[in-house]
């Protein structure tokens, strides 16, 4: 809890302009606006930088980061929220560029990790929104992960459960959590970075769960994230996830924790029917996570 | 458009806590700089305990670093004439401490690094290298560290001393705390707030260690004592200049120190420029590494007019090592005449069939809770093979929780020993417990053995300090873990199997009682000189 309240919203964008516009148009509509909008753009070659040069001239809360390559969702998190922290934000409200928050979203996330704090004494490492799909479902891929004794704190009227994992889509993470614990691992690429990041900053505290505060996640399809549902146009992706796991398993876990991993992922592609050259692919890429040990990187 | 979010008000909660602490702050530096020219610089600490203060004197440029991201903003205060010389204090106000910071703010006590294994497969052995290596310690501690009293002049004639000025204030004491926080030489800095309260002094509290000082709230609640917070916010190093300043606000006319560093560092200043002030400290226990506070007031002796002791240890130890005159040193004990009714009787008796041992104490080291645990282990062992029943309960909290939670659950005692919080009803406890451990690594004149005497237990302690003074020899065991152990079985064992050893250890404690309860206690030695104080004599 913190009297400054110094809010940076950190979006990652590639080639998705006209998404990203609409996220853009949700920030200016909110009813605490974020002082910083910071759109970290992965190299984007559609009209981009043109359409965000164009909104940062009439917005001077609107700042660009154009990175010279793209380096994924997960290197584009580092640099924002490493950029957005040298900005002296206190909050920052990290979402993708397909995630259109409601009016209250990010002052209702506001509110609850203030409120949590001056109800509980204990300070949330973040707070994550319903994550809803664009026909009012629950999104399947972003449902954050619950703590053994998630309702300690839900009541009537403050009905936060506690979480030690969520997605990069519409989390908000105080300052304190960034010093503590460091950035986002620009290395992981894609998948995995944010329940990396916010299983790392719960060590401190568990974030909460904000049914109140909104957002939209306008993707193609709303599928949950399943190895049973690798084909060959998703193959790239699962490959770095299981990659990234295995890291992280391998550094929380052990061995053991690899494992019981590879034997889950075994099941769901088992489960699914997944062809055997794609399964093998999935398999080397778990051997590879077992050497792949990226740094944190502390602000 | 909406307000941006850092238009947003603070929780008035927080805004509250963070003027309370910059008005401490701005008090504490108005006094120390009267006449300067102040600038506050501001900023929201992550720490909960500590302001990271700087203070700049002279002219200052600020820095990047002074305008960061939780910079709240500056406060100036005029100097008290054109041209006054400029001071710049920097502060990060500390934040509110968090619910298990509250309770515990150590870290969980882990096992040293590469003795992780060790400690798994044998706890007890675990202890015993580490017993080893402090004893090492020791001795290369008692050969590098200062064991002389520093000399002190008494100044020539020729030079006119300082007078103490007149002052319309009523006399006032400044007592230095360690902190505020569970312990027995916290337990006497109490008592003596207390009692100068009684002698009609002004009482003004100062702790030289940032904690969240649980016990702030335990303060005595009278318009005569006043705690400073200098353990948050001003640097060590200009605590003489702060006391010299606080003694002549305040009319201050005594010092007392508790574990208090920087006001043994003010000695200096006051022996020079405020040689009227009275200098008392109390010391409680000799520590291992090099020699704790005694061996710092024994450094300062020249400078202290009176050295307050709990024990004959002490006595001895202020007269061998640092040759203190007869007279300076005093000996008052840590009991309460109150209490000096008809001891009880012991309630162990020999062959009985259920065994209830305690342990009372902070879960940290110095207490040697691994050692407490083993110690039960071996008890229920040794109640096994004699058909006795034994239950345990361990009174405690620190760092120790979840090894102790652990241990015991490992060793299958969970059932058998009750793991409760520091405020449990310790008397009752005592009342139903046949025997109580303190297998501690240091100690002065554990209170609580004396306790247990008066409630009816039988305390089994390592041979540390001045435990010797109370317990006789059959219940004092081994310093060294395994012998501790061994010693703490031998000892219940010999009580429970021969009725002659029992009471005769019933009768040393009987005797051991009657002597201390002879000698006067810190009240009673304190309390003349604070009452001579409050009258406005010297001590």
């Amino acid at each position: 809890m913190s009297v400054l309240n110094k809010t940076a919203a950190v979006i990652v964008t590639f080639n998705r302009s006209g998404k990203l516009m609409a996220v853009l148009d949700a920030l200016a509509a909110q009813t605490m606006r974020p002082d910083i909008v910071l759109v970290v753009d992965n190299a984007s070659t559609d009209d981009t930088a043109a359409l965000v040069q164009a909104r940062a001239d009439a917005d001077p809360t609107i700042r660009h980061l154009r990175l010279p390559a793209n380096v994924g969702g997960a290197g584009g998190f580092h640099a924002g929220i490493k950029a957005a922290y040298q900005m002296g934000a206190q909050y920052f409200w990290v979402s993708d560029d397909d995630a259109y928050p409601r009016p209250d979203a990010l002052q209702s996330l506001h509110r609850a990790l203030t409120g949590f704090q001056a109800d509980n004494g204990w300070r949330p490492s973040f707070a994550c929104s319903r994550v809803e799909w664009i026909d009012g479902s629950l999104c399947e891929m972003n449902c954050p992960r619950t703590v053994w004794d998630w309702a300690r704190f839900v009541r009537p009227g403050s009905a936060w459960a506690l979480v030690d994992s969520a997605s990069f889509v519409s989390v908000m993470i105080p300052r304190w959590a960034v010093s503590e614990h460091g950035l986002p691992i620009a290395d992981y690429f894609i998948w995995f970075d944010d329940a990396e990041y916010t299983r790392r900053i719960a060590r401190s505290y568990p974030g909460i769960f904000v049914p109140e505060s909104v957002v939209v996640h306008d993707t193609p399809d709303n599928r949950g994230v399943n190895f049973g549902l690798v084909d060959d146009k998703s193959l790239w992706k699962f490959k770095y996830g299981a990659r990234n796991e295995t890291s992280w398993r391998r550094r929380e876990m052990g061995l053991m924790g690899v494992l019981a991993y590879a034997y889950g992922v075994r099941g769901q592609m088992r489960r699914g029917d997944v062809p055997s050259s794609l399964r093998r692919q999935i398999y080397g890429a778990i051997i590879k996570g077992l050497g792949f040990r990226p740094a944190i990187e502390r602000v | 458009m909406s307000d941006l979010a850092s238009h947003t008000p603070a929780d008035p909660a927080l805004v509250a806590h963070l003027t309370a602490g910059i008005a401490e702050a701005r008090a504490i530096y108005e006094l120390l700089f009267p006449t300067q020219q102040l600038f506050f610089v501001l900023s929201q600490g992550n720490n909960p305990i500590w302001a990271a203060p700087e203070v700049i004197e002279g002219p200052h440029n600020p820095r990047p670093q002074d305008l960061g991201a939780d910079y709240l903003g500056t406060l100036t205060r005029p100097g008290a004439y054109d041209g006054a010389p400029q001071v710049t204090i920097r502060l990060a106000i500390p934040r509110l401490p968090l619910p298990g910071e509250i309770k515990q703010i150590d870290a969980p006590w882990r096992p040293m690094r590469g003795l992780g294994a060790l400690f798994r497969a044998s706890p007890l052995w675990y202890e015993q290298v580490r017993y080893g290596a402090e004893m090492a310690r020791k001795r290369q501690a008692d050969r590098r560290t200062d064991q002389t009293a520093m000399p002190l002049g008494d100044g020539s004639a020729l030079l006119p001393a300082p007078v103490a000025p007149d002052s319309d204030k009523r006399p006032a004491i400044l007592i230095g705390m360690h902190w505020l926080e569970m312990g027995g030489a916290e337990k006497l800095g109490f008592d003596t707030m207390r009692w100068a309260l009684a002698a009609g002094l002004r009482v003004f509290v100062v702790a030289s260690v940032p904690a969240v000082q649980r016990l702030a709230d335990k303060l005595p609640d009278h318009p005569d004592l006043t705690f400073i917070r200098l353990d948050r916010y001003l640097p060590h190093h200009l605590w003489p200049r702060y006391v010299q300043r606080l003694a002549m606000a305040e009319n201050i006319r005594a010092v007392h120190i508790h574990h208090c560093t920087p006001l043994y560092e003010s000695l200096t200043m006051l022996r020079m420029h405020l040689p009227w002030v009275q200098t008392i400290d109390s010391t409680h226990i000799v520590e291992y590494a090099n020699g704790g506070y005694p061996r710092i007031s024994g450094v300062w002796s020249n400078y202290l007019d009176m050295q307050h002791v709990i024990s004959g240890e002490l006595v001895r130890y202020f007269r061998d090592r640092f040759h203190a005159p007869a007279g300076k040193v005093v000996l008052g004990r840590m009991l309460d005449r109150k209490n000096n009714d008809a001891l009880p009787p012991l309630r162990l008796q020999a062959g009985q069939k259920t065994l209830h041992a305690c342990f009372i104490g902070r879960l940290f080291y110095q207490k040697r809770p691994v050692v407490v645990v083993e110690a039960l282990r071996a008890l229920n062992a040794w109640a096994g093979r004699n058909g006795v029943t034994l239950t345990a309960t361990i009174v405690g909290e620190g760092p120790y929780d979840g090894t102790l939670t652990r241990l015991l659950r490992k060793h299958g005692l969970s059932s058998k020993v009750d793991l409760l919080p520091g405020n449990t009803d310790i008397p009752a406890l005592l009342e139903r417990s046949d025997i109580l451990l303190l297998p501690s690594n240091n100690e002065g004149l554990a209170l609580v053995c004396y306790e247990a005497v008066a409630h009816g237990c039988i305390p089994i302690s390592t041979r540390v300090g001045s435990q010797d003074e109370v317990l006789p020899d059959g219940l004092l065991v081994p310093l060294a873990p395994r012998a501790a152990v061994a010693g703490t079985v031998a000892a219940v064992d010999a009580m429970w199997r021969d009725a002659g050893t029992l009471a005769r250890h019933k009768d040393a404690l009987q005797a051991a009682w009657t002597r201390l309860t002879a000698d006067p206690t810190a009240e009673e030695v304190l309390m003349p000189v604070y009452c001579r104080l409050a009258q406005g004599d010297a001590a």
